[in-house]
């Protein structure tokens, strides 16, 4: 698949073989085949991408189903490596020795041998030699063992959150059968294609033939459904191995989805430990536990994010669509699903901002083939195509964005603050605004300082790791992102944006058109981490991948650069008062550096004079004279100037300290809230200890 | 041997069809339409300026009894320079030891500062000054440097030598840490001390160069600008080492650009058409300004401007005529009155028909700085000027001197210039 296709055109492309299938005897692909044959649109180029895809696709359902039902979302994903010897006991397979190794690709024939001996020895000499001369060798003189072809990583993946579940009846068709919801009308989702945990399981089919297990519970039901089930990629439908129900003893509601598929850790743990954070960043009222657990246990990692607010922001509701945003095709769809009779009721139910009044002016101007009264599916093809232009062409009020469920500032400020502790942190949100008829709402997060914000040299080596992966053509583009103090977080629908990060609104607007000078922000030695969340009902994507948001809107490139300038103005209030502070701090000494050198060039001009003056090559004034004399009989010296001089600084120092305290009073930053993370009610292990006024209550 | 050589060139050229060239008269024909414009203009200025010439001498600023509010710096010679700091570092001395610190009251030269006063046709600094004490976190850095500096021209008064900015910089780069420092706080002394900067014998680099039918002398030794091969003569930094200027020429030609001097140069347009070429190379230096000044006010000769038609040819252009901000404190030595605008002016790029490619786009910035300098007094006083800003500001196109290579490279000498002088176009 040529990495140009647009994103687009495959989908489209994808519905119609759906369509097709049924009605055509001709070989036609399903689409699971489609979408198996085509996996990089979907984020599984290589293994380890798929491992990072399949990791973000199962937490992202997961939010998805707590969020549906006003539940604080917990979320636990393990991910389970899984050596060759277990791999194949797991699918029943003996492990064998390798007898003719010549068969295999990392044979290394005597020549070959020879050569890498040679070679090692030589490096190894050239080390002994740095270490003799004391230089600081980088590498050490091992040479790097390609890992062989064959030789292929697999990870159990396992993913359980506190949602809705799933009803007992359709988890086989809802895992097995690819595009098999059909979603009408417009909300802004998470899910990057709605395929979630399908694609987990093409790939599962495809890398280890191992099925996939769904536990699921929900609220109302008094079993666990466990499901194991794998798909007949050929014909798009779910081969069921196991469906039962089982006893549901911690009265747990939610889903636990686990999948086995080849993947590799080494190469894409930063990736997909950042996107747990940055997950955790813009989902602060969420809890994740992350664990990595590795055949040798020193590598295991164990994270866990913790739950900091219990404001959620509201579920997205569902839209109709903007008269000005729809295509033909779409029009077409809407006629054919439409339950409305009259094409009056039709403008007017199926799309927003078109009123009653509106959508007859409207027939009215599509001329006299139409009228208010008549039948919305006898709307021929060619009649559509003048809707379409009606629409393109008239004035209709932008979209609201009430639809739209933007992170919201507090939540976006508590995750900055709970993920990186920065010195300084500003956020705003903006209004809502419109492009291509979706509304869309930007807000920004500026922080200055703070822990584990990478410096510079360490997104370099990131960097590098990604232009590698990537292969991107605008690898120059990505390279200048390198130099600066500047580390990006963006979101899009409230989910993390990791990749091809150079071509991205908010890299290119926050790198080349924020003046972080003029507001006292030092690009090169601040750590300045800066956090754009779009919500839309249709985020611009660019791209195969849909990692990021192109820079040619220019809706978005203004409400980005705008918001990012808000956070920093908020920030420069802040940053001016610390400089006053510190220059308070050190005033006494950046006057007192000073001293020496004007003191020394004044008294070297008094000597000169003094020299000119007893020479009698220049008469003086009497005052002159006076002062003249005093320097000769070194009762005024360099020193005594010196001392002088510092005794004024000391004595100014002490003045301007005393008037910028009674100027700026006691001045306290505003205090945030605290969040204390709610007991478990169930759990009555206390020490009560009354007293007439208070109880004291000690937790075990 | 030049002179000799270029007739049998035009010759040759009248095959090709430059454009214009049938309209250039003989340049016998030229040079006499020059002498007499010259002897007119002479006999105008005799009659005019009478009364105030009668003293030989210009306006100055206590003529308009403006000197209370206006500042000026006069020539001060090395020994009244060392008294004057002599002075000043007593005081400080005093101050210093009677526990009080010490600060500098240093002549503001902001642009709020600034006077246009259309009398004398320059800026002049008017008498707000700023306090830069030594005990203030803002202004400690400058106070030391400004210390220094004094320390260092005291040194140059005793032994009688001059140095260079850089020179001054480099002896305490630490404290300096970038050379515009030292050289902005240089200005600032010599302004708090009321003297020319050249009067503290520091000097900058040489920047400008002078061509031509002009001799004078540099230190003593006599200079024929005819005889200093393609190059030209490099004009000295320090001013009262010239004298003795003597010239045949008719019309001093100020070129803005290097690549229009070379050429002139090169083609000995001053043996065409006897003239003196000088070029500071884009904004002029504080010598190349004193020198054509010393050579109006001693040749008595027209000066002609050759400027790019944008706005900043025609911002240095003003900077000859009457002072930039920065040094306006000194404005009555460095200016030079009555600088004719020859070209290229913006009039001339449909006059001419310089083809639409030569042309460039004016820049945003372009079209606002051209927009401020319509506001500026020293445009205002000449209409044409005027005339000719609006139209490039309406047009929004610049070009450069070297526009005129898109007819040859010779065209500038050959044809252009003796054109203008035919017809004596020139505002």
């Amino acid at each position: 698949m040529a990495g140009g296709d647009s994103p687009a055109e495959t989908k489209k492309g994808s519905s119609k073989t759906s369509k097709n299938s049924k009605e055509s005897t001709l070989k036609q692909k399903s689409p699971a085949e489609f979408f198996a044959e085509n996996k990089n649109i979907a984020g599984f180029d290589n293994p380890g991408k798929s491992l990072y895809t399949t990791v973000r696709e199962l937490v992202e359902n997961a939010l998805d189903s707590s969020e549906s039902i006003s539940e604080l979302p917990e979320v636990e994903v393990t991910i389970e490596e899984i050596g060759k010897s277990k791999f194949n006991s797991m699918i029943g397979l003996i492990d064998r020795e390798r007898v003719d190794t010549k068969l295999y690709d990392d044979y290394e024939t005597d020549k070959a041998r020879e050569k890498r001996l040679v070679k090692e020895a030589r490096a190894s000499e050239i080390q002994a030699k740095n270490l003799a001369s004391g230089k600081k060798n980088k590498e050490p003189g091992v040479s790097r063992v390609l890992k062989a072809r064959g030789e292929a990583s697999y990870y159990k993946v396992t993913c359980r959150d506190n949602g809705k579940g799933m009803p007992h009846d359709d988890i086989p068709n809802m895992f097995g059968r690819v595009l098999s919801g059909t979603k009408y009308g417009l909300k802004q989702t998470r899910g990057k294609f709605g395929l979630g945990a399908k694609m987990a399981l093409i790939w599962s089919k495809m890398s280890t033939g191992l099925p996939i297990e769904i536990s699921s519970s929900m609220k109302s039901q008094n079993y666990v459904t466990f499901c194991r089930l794998d798909i007949d990629i050929h014909r798009n439908i779910p081969h069921i191995h196991l469906h039962e129900k089982k006893a549901n003893k911690e009265k747990w509601h939610g889903a636990e989805i686990q999948v086995v598929i080849e993947g590799n850790w080494t190469t894409y743990r930063s990736k997909i430990l950042h996107y747990m954070r940055q997950m955790a960043v813009i989902t602060p009222y969420a809890q994740f536990l992350f664990r990595f657990i590795s055949e040798t246990p020193e590598k295991n990692v164990t994270v866990k994010f913790t739950r900091r607010t219990d404001v959620m922001p509201p579920i997205p509701i569902e839209t109709k669509h903007h008269p000005s945003s729809v295509d033909l095709l779409l029009i077409k769809r809407l006629v054919t699903d439409t339950s409305k009779k009259t094409l009056l009721q039709f403008l007017q139910n199926e799309f927003v901002n078109i009123n009653k009044n509106l959508a007859a002016r409207l027939i009215g101007e599509m001329g006299p083939d139409f009228s208010p009264g008549m039948a919305v599916k006898s709307v021929t093809s060619q009649q559509m195509v003048r809707i379409h232009q009606l629409f393109r062409q008239a004035k209709f009020d932008d979209p609201s964005g009430d639809c739209l469920s933007p992170a919201g500032e507090y939540n976006l400020r508590l995750g900055i603050i709970k993920e990186l502790h920065p010195d300084m942190v500003a956020t705003h949100s903006g209004s809502a605004q419109v492009f291509e008829g979706h509304p869309f709402i930007v807000e920004a997060g500026v922080s200055v300082g703070g822990r584990d914000v990478k410096q510079a040299s360490h997104i370099l080596l990131l960097f590098i790791h990604l232009i590698e992966f990537l292969d991107l053509e605008n690898k120059s583009d990505l390279l200048d992102v390198i130099p600066s103090g500047i580390n990006i977080f963006r979101f899009a629908n409230r989910i993390p944006l990791l990749f091809e990060q150079g071509g991205d609104v908010v890299t290119r607007t926050a790198l080349k058109r924020i003046n972080w000078n003029s507001y006292k922000i030092n690009q090169t030695q601040d750590k300045i981490g800066v956090f754009v969340s779009i919500v839309s009902t249709k985020i611009p994507f660019k791209g195969t991948g849909k990692e990021y948001i192109g820079d040619d809107i220019s809706e978005i490139a203004t409400a980005v650069k705008s918001a990012i300038q808000q956070c920093c103005i908020q920030l420069k209030s802040k940053i001016v008062k610390r400089l006053q502070a510190r220059e308070q701090q050190e005033r006494k000494r950046s006057l007192s550096r000073y001293i020496p050198d004007a003191t020394g060039a004044v008294y070297e001009v008094l000597k000169q004079m003094t020299e000119e003056h007893t020479k009698k090559r220049k008469r003086y004034k009497e005052e002159e004279t006076a002062m003249l004399e005093k320097v000769s009989k070194l009762i005024i010296t360099k020193e005594t100037l010196k001392e002088k001089l510092a005794e004024h600084v000391e004595q100014v120092d002490y003045e301007m300290a005393l008037e910028y305290a009674t100027q700026s009073g006691v001045s306290e930053e505003p205090r945030e809230n605290i969040y204390l993370q709610q007991l478990n009610p169930n759990h009555s292990n206390f020490i009560d200890l009354h007293s007439p006024t208070f109880v004291f209550r000690l937790i075990l | 041997m030049a002179d000799k050589k270029k007739p049998k060139r035009t010759k040759e050229d009248k095959d090709e069809d430059l454009p214009f060239k049938s309209i250039l008269e003989s340049d016998e024909a030229i040079l006499k339409l020059l002498k007499s414009y010259i002897s007119s203009s002479l006999t105008a200025a005799g009659s005019s300026g009478a009364s105030s010439s009668s003293s030989s001498k210009p306006l100055t600023l206590a003529d308009l009894s403006l000197s209370s509010s206006c500042r000026e710096v006069a020539d001060l010679s090395l020994s009244s320079v060392q008294t004057e700091i002599e002075t000043v570092i007593v005081q400080i001395a005093r101050s210093i030891l009677a526990g009080d610190g010490f600060s500098f009251s240093v002549p503001s030269r902001a642009a709020s500062n600034q006077l246009y006063v259309p009398e004398l046709d320059r800026i002049v600094l008017k008498d707000k000054s700023t306090l830069r004490p030594f005990a203030s976190v803002s202004s400690v850095r400058k106070t030391t440097i400004t210390t220094r500096i004094l320390a260092l021209i005291h040194q140059l008064c005793l032994r009688n030598i001059h140095v260079t900015k850089r020179d001054l910089f480099y002896t305490d780069v630490k404290l300096f840490q970038d050379q515009t420092q030292s050289d902005a706080v240089l200005d600032d002394v010599s302004c708090m001390l009321g003297c020319t900067r050249s009067s503290l014998n520091v000097i900058a680099a040489e920047k400008g160069v002078v061509v031509g039918r002009l001799i004078f002398s540099d230190n003593g030794d006599m200079i024929d600008c005819t005889k200093m091969g393609m190059g030209g003569k490099a004009i000295p930094p320090n001013i009262d080492r010239v004298g003795d200027m003597q010239s045949d020429a008719m019309f001093i030609l100020l070129v803005e650009k290097d690549a229009a001097y070379i050429r002139l140069a090169e083609d000995r347009f001053y043996n065409r058409f006897p003239c003196i070429i000088v070029t500071a190379k884009g904004q002029p230096d504080v010598a190349t300004r004193l020198f054509l000044r010393k050579m109006k006010m001693e040749l008595k000769l027209p000066v002609l401007a050759l400027v790019d038609s944008d706005p900043y040819g025609l911002k240095i252009l003003s900077v000859y005529g009457c002072g930039s901000k920065n040094m306006s404190y000194d404005s009555a030595n460095l200016t030079t009155p009555d600088i004719k605008w020859l070209g290229i002016r913006p009039s001339d790029l449909d006059k001419y028909k310089i083809p639409e490619q030569c042309r460039l786009p004016m820049t945003e910035q372009d079209i606002k700085t051209g927009k401020d300098m319509l506001e500026e007094d020293f445009v205002k006083k000449n209409p044409g000027w005027v005339e000719e800003l609006n139209l490039m500001v309406k047009t929004k196109q610049k070009a450069e001197i070297q526009a005129l290579s898109s007819f040859g490279f010779q065209y500038l000498s050959e044809v252009y210039l003796p054109l203008k002088l035919q017809q004596q176009d020139w505002l």
